[in-house]
């Protein structure tokens, strides 16, 4: 990963890349017929890893199936469904009997099905949608300016080559400062407030998002490139016609990576100081004690989570129908 | 050549290609002293030993780069940059992986600013001259490699240029999907009457497909012979007619030398970078 990252170095500027100074371009040889999309890109400045949940990539060309083969194919939908979710059962069992036979201590962890108990009446009329409300809203704001911050931006770095060279040293340097080490700064400049806290999610955000449409803007295939010059296309028309639709998978795997860090980081925040939202109710009801409603808050947490990446998953899938990966 | 009746399209007048290699001290000298006349309406094929700077001649005429030194005309004026009156084809398809085939052949258009109606009745029109009728919707990486060519050859035609300029189209193909779409293409070029340069590594292919087989020379490139190929008769083997096979041995030892050289050369290249 490390050499992907200082890719506005090593990488190749326009400049570069439209054939005229490239001697090799003389005899080269067979390439590849469809470039490997670009990886990920995820900084590491950030917590925890993001697991890969990519499912299978449907192919958009499945015939048309006939009623016997309907059936087979749900049997194999269904026993998939069960390979699946076999861990996850397991590990909600054991949460279920192992508390119950005496394993782990009841009152640190208490069976899965009195938390679940807890986190409905906290849900029905408890303080519950109120922490995932003020959550929610540090988040979603957090990620949505980043996204609208970074995407342009990313764009700027990639294409322009002046600006890459003017920015890549600043960005190195932040983006290998971890967010938490800075959350501290924020909170003096910015206050113990809303700001602060969605400045911490925003400035989180903006790296996977950034990393990954420059990483787009500049692994668009030259061959494409040359090709649409060749039929007298524009430098703004390229960018709009080419560059932008060969940039969209890379950008929206940034965004998705970012939809997960908006959460993971914002709960780091609200434990530190916060008066509301669900990494406060987590710490509070641990301090006080109240350990099915910690459990509660940590399952609500983690459902936020998987929706939201499902949500972006899903918006990924759209606009990338045509990657064959 | 001698001009007679017909009448030149392109002309590539002492051309020099040098590249200026950013670590090595000496300048890469690509081509050197190109001159050929490409008459119009003709199909010309274009050989040469691999590195002999085929492609760069090619980039030249499309106005992808300029020469270092002499000049290309087309219809007696310059070149001074690519246009919608020269379409290339590359041997890597070049097709925009997000937009299906239809769109893929609307994309030179759009350029064009073609309204959009007439847009899709003519990408519609070109994909039928091509034989692809019934995959409009297709994704590229929902076609096979020839039909992906097919595209990209519909593409080239569909904004309608006088020149086809033809990069190794068919090098990356499997044998038989090379030659049906060898016939197509000499089929659609006497349709449609477009001045083709064809570049190719094959002598087959070359002899099969040109009017004019070019040769080239191992680096710096330049135009060793062109050889006329004529046929009584097309019909048939064209393959198996004894004249195809004097101009392909024709072509084989005019070739042979300049291979050998270009060997050497790349040899000595990769040791001095060892």
């Amino acid at each position: 990963m490390g050499d992907r990252r200082s890719a506005p170095a090593t990488g190749i500027a326009l400049s570069e890349r439209a054939p005229q100074e490239l001697p090799t371009d003389i005899d080269r040889r067979e390439a590849p017929a469809t470039p490997a999309p670009p990886a990920a890109v995820e900084p590491a400045a950030v917590g925890p890893v993001e697991p890969a949940s990519v499912g299978p990539g449907e192919r958009a060309t499945a015939p048309a199936p006939r009623p016997s083969a309907l059936a087979r194919r749900a049997r194999r939908l269904a026993s998939r469904a069960v390979t699946k979710s076999g861990a996850i059962l397991l590990l909600l069992a054991a949460w279920e009997v192992l508390p119950r036979v005496g394993v782990f201590d009841r009152v640190f962890v208490p069976p899965l099905s009195e938390d679940l108990v807890v986190w409905y009446g906290l849900l029905l009329d408890g303080p519950l949608p109120e922490h995932l409300r003020a959550s929610l809203i540090r988040s979603l704001s957090g990620f949505g300016l980043a996204v609208a911050l970074a995407i342009p931006l990313g764009l700027l770095i990639g294409w322009y080559r002046p600006v890459a060279d003017a920015l890549t040293p600043l960005l190195e340097v932040f983006r290998n400062t971890s967010p938490v080490a800075l959350l501290p700064v924020f909170t003096l400049i910015l206050g113990i407030g809303e700001t602060s806290k969605i400045t911490f999610v925003l400035y989180a955000c903006s790296w996977p998002v950034l990393l990954n449409t420059v990483s787009g803007v500049k692994t668009v295939e030259p061959l494409l490139i040359r090709s649409a010059r060749s039929m007298g296309l524009g430098p703004l028309r390229l960018f709009q016609k080419v560059i932008l639709p060969a940039a969209v998978p890379a950008v929206f795997t940034g965004v998705r990576l970012a939809g997960a860090y908006s959460i993971l980081v914002l709960l780091f925040a609200e434990m530190v100081g916060a008066k509301a939202g669900l990494g406060y109710l987590i710490l509070d009801t641990q301090s006080s004690f109240r350990i099915p409603e910690m459990y509660a808050g940590i399952i609500t947490i983690s459902a936020l989570g998987l929706l939201f990446n499902l949500l972006l998953l899903r918006i990924e899938r759209r606009f990338s129908t045509w990657r064959t990966t | 050549m001698t001009t007679t009746a017909v009448t030149t399209k392109i002309g590539i007048r002492d051309v020099r290609k040098i590249f200026q290699v950013r670590d090595a001290g000496e300048p890469f000298v690509a081509l050197d002293g190109v001159d050929l006349d490409v008459r119009e309406g003709e199909f010309l094929a274009l050989v040469g030993p691999s590195g002999c700077g085929k492609s760069t001649l090619l980039d030249l005429v499309a106005g992808l780069t300029a020469p270092t030194a002499g000049e290309i005309v087309i219809d007696g004026t310059p070149v001074t940059g690519p246009g919608l009156d020269r379409g290339i084809v590359f041997q890597q398809y070049a097709l925009f992986p997000w937009r299906t085939a239809q769109a893929n052949v609307e994309f030179g258009l759009e350029a064009k600013a073609v309204p959009r109606r007439e847009r899709r009745e003519r990408a519609r029109h070109y994909l039928d001259l091509v034989g692809l009728t019934g995959f409009e919707e297709r994704y590229p990486h929902e076609l096979s490699g020839g039909m992906r060519q097919r595209v990209a050859i519909a593409r080239s035609l569909a904004f309608d240029p006088d020149v086809l300029l033809m990069d190794e189209p068919f090098a990356a193909l499997d044998a038989q999907t090379r030659e049906s779409l060898q016939e197509e293409l000499l089929r659609i070029w006497d349709k449609t009457g477009k001045t083709v340069i064809f570049i190719t590594h094959g002598i087959d292919e070359a002899v099969y497909l040109g009017q004019r087989v070019a040769v080239m020379t191992s680096r710096p490139g330049t135009i060793k012979e062109v050889v006329e190929v004529t046929f009584d008769s097309r019909a048939g083997d064209l393959r198996a007619d004894p004249a195809f096979g004097e101009y392909r041995h024709h072509v084989w030892t005019l070739l042979r030398d300049e291979v050998a050289a270009a060997q050497v050369q790349e040899r000595k290249a990769a040791t001095s970078r060892g």
